[in-house]
């Protein structure tokens, strides 16, 4: 769920645009040229991934992947996001343009903080590796969760009603999530285990054709 | 007027007030949905469903406008009017979103397929707030005799009206900002305003990308669909789902990478040869301090009520 225009407190959608500038900023220095495409393709998928809709009982949800981004990404993912919500904001109206720090801020935290967890725990086995990828992805989304409650907050104590609703209605997408994120880690680390590897995104192999 | 009003209506009128509305804000939502995918199904009509920002011929006021200029001075206008708080200047606000959306002339399914994209999250706030908002001294509280337990806050559905008020002005005004010129004039007005260039050129590859990428994706679902695959709330489902959002991923990395090869190979170095021609003139300036005017004007015309 992302936020919308004239839902935050200037004060706040001012703030959280500054925060997300100088992370960008960061994330972006983190990135070396090589790189960029592989961050493009993330910032896409996420957007793609967003369309998938997953059954769940008699509603559905949409994948939000931002510990999978995380997993995947290190410390570019707070720029794929970044650059993801731009693109859902321009086209689609999927979060607000005055809300795009604050989308950014409450996606790409988690994102990043996910990614390390991940690079940290992920062990060498695949099995280890499922568990932490499901763990990074479900603790992703929940954050995620608790920061828009939190954003939504600020705007005072009228607002606190709408927040715990938000936070109640990714609780099923955090478990989704979890479940999801550990399969395709599993997947990816037994198809092609190198993205798992930071190191790949450093020293992309040499291809001698 | 400092106690809280309690105003108490015959139970009779729940469904004149309560369900009517709903259900006809479902309706809309509804037709608005079926109409825009009806317009998509023919093969020779444009696919609204990724809106693509790049055609954007036409000769209007916004679209001879400076990207710069427009660019400040519309992001300005967006925050004065996201910083609204009373109902009436967001309704004024709305207008003007209108009468720019008019003279914009830009493709009105666009707008409309905005709007509906904000139309789950303003429902909530429409449902949610008049329920939860606190009890302040002055408020008036609509209760239905039978129903007691059930507190409506007129407040709080004001500012849900104002916050969906606002949401809408943006959106609509995010038309005539984004859509009036291609894709990269924009991101390269972006960053001639001192954003780094590596992010223009970044949402310029995953844009690129993104089509591809549905396009896959699409491709892979029916391929799924065909071999009997049907999606249920089950462990299956969601390994499906993973291996299907893994495949998407390990398939985009590599035609990724061969195609920055061949990028690189044909020396790119990081930005697109595109020399953009820029020169304010007077009337950029005097557009821009028009829509800065009127964004201070909302702004006074708040406070002053409020």
């Amino acid at each position: 769920m992302h936020i919308s225009d004239g839902v935050l407190p200037t004060s706040v959608a001012v703030g959280s645009f500054a925060a997300s500038a100088l992370l960008l900023a960061w994330s972006a220095r983190r990135t070396r040229s090589e790189e960029l495409p592989k961050v493009a393709v993330v910032s896409a998928a996420f957007f793609v991934a967003s369309l998938i809709q997953v059954p769940f009982g008699p509603t559905s949800v949409h994948l939000l992947i931002p510990g999978l981004a995380g997993a995947l990404l290190g410390s570019s993912a707070f720029l794929a996001i970044a650059l993801g919500l731009l693109l859902q904001s321009f086209l689609f109206q999927f979060g607000g343009l005055t809300a795009l720090g604050a989308n950014a801020l409450m996606m790409g935290l988690p994102a990043l903080l996910c990614g390390l967890l991940f690079q940290t725990f992920k062990g060498k086995t695949r099995q280890r590796k499922m568990w932490v990828g499901g763990l990074a992805g479900g603790l992703g989304t929940a954050l995620a969760a608790l920061m828009l409650a939190a954003l939504l907050a600020s705007g005072g104590e009228d607002f606190l009603g709408v927040a715990k609703i938000a936070l109640l209605a990714h609780i099923p997408v955090t478990l989704v999530e979890a479940l999801v994120s550990a399969m395709t880690i599993g997947f990816l680390a037994r198809v092609k285990p190198e993205l798992l590897e930071p190191a790949y995104l450093k020293h992309p192999p040499v291809h001698h054709d | 007027m400092t106690e809280v009003l309690r105003l108490e209506l015959p139970l009779w009128q729940v469904p004149l007030l309560l369900l009517l509305p709903l259900v006809l804000l479902g309706m809309a939502i509804y037709a608005l949905r079926r109409s825009l995918r009806q317009r998509s199904v023919p093969g020779e009509e444009p696919d609204w469903s990724v809106p693509s920002l790049e055609e954007a011929a036409g000769h209007s006021l916004f679209h001879r406008w400076e990207v710069r200029c427009k660019l400040v001075s519309l992001l300005l206008y967006a925050f004065a009017v996201a910083s609204l708080q009373q109902l009436g200047p967001a309704l004024a606000a709305l207008g003007l979103s209108l009468l720019a959306l008019l003279l914009a002339r830009t493709p009105l399914p666009r707008a409309l397929m905005r709007l509906l994209a904000l139309s789950g999250f303003l429902t909530m706030f429409m449902i949610v707030m008049p329920l939860s908002a606190a009890l302040r001294p002055g408020d008036t509280l609509v209760v239905f005799a039978g129903l007691e337990w059930l507190e409506f806050n007129l407040r709080g559905l004001q500012l849900a009206a104002t916050i969906a008020a606002k949401g809408a002005a943006i959106a609509l005004l995010s038309e005539p900002l984004l859509a009036t010129a291609p894709l990269p004039v924009t991101l390269q007005g972006l960053s001639r305003l001192g954003a780094p260039e590596m992010v223009g050129q970044m949402v310029l590859l995953s844009h690129r990308y993104l089509h591809v990428f549905r396009q896959e994706a699409l491709r892979m679902a029916g391929g799924m669909q065909v071999r009997g695959f049907r999606k249920r709330t089950d462990l299956p489902t969601f390994h499906a789902v993973a291996n299907f959002l893994g495949m998407l991923f390990v398939r985009s990395f590599e035609r990724t990478e061969r195609v920055f090869e061949a990028m690189q190979a044909r020396g790119y170095q990081g930005r697109m040869p595109a020399p953009l021609a820029t020169s304010l003139r007077s009337t950029d300036w005097l557009l821009g301090g028009v829509w800065l005017l009127l964004g201070l004007l909302l702004v006074i015309f708040d406070r002053w009520v409020g």
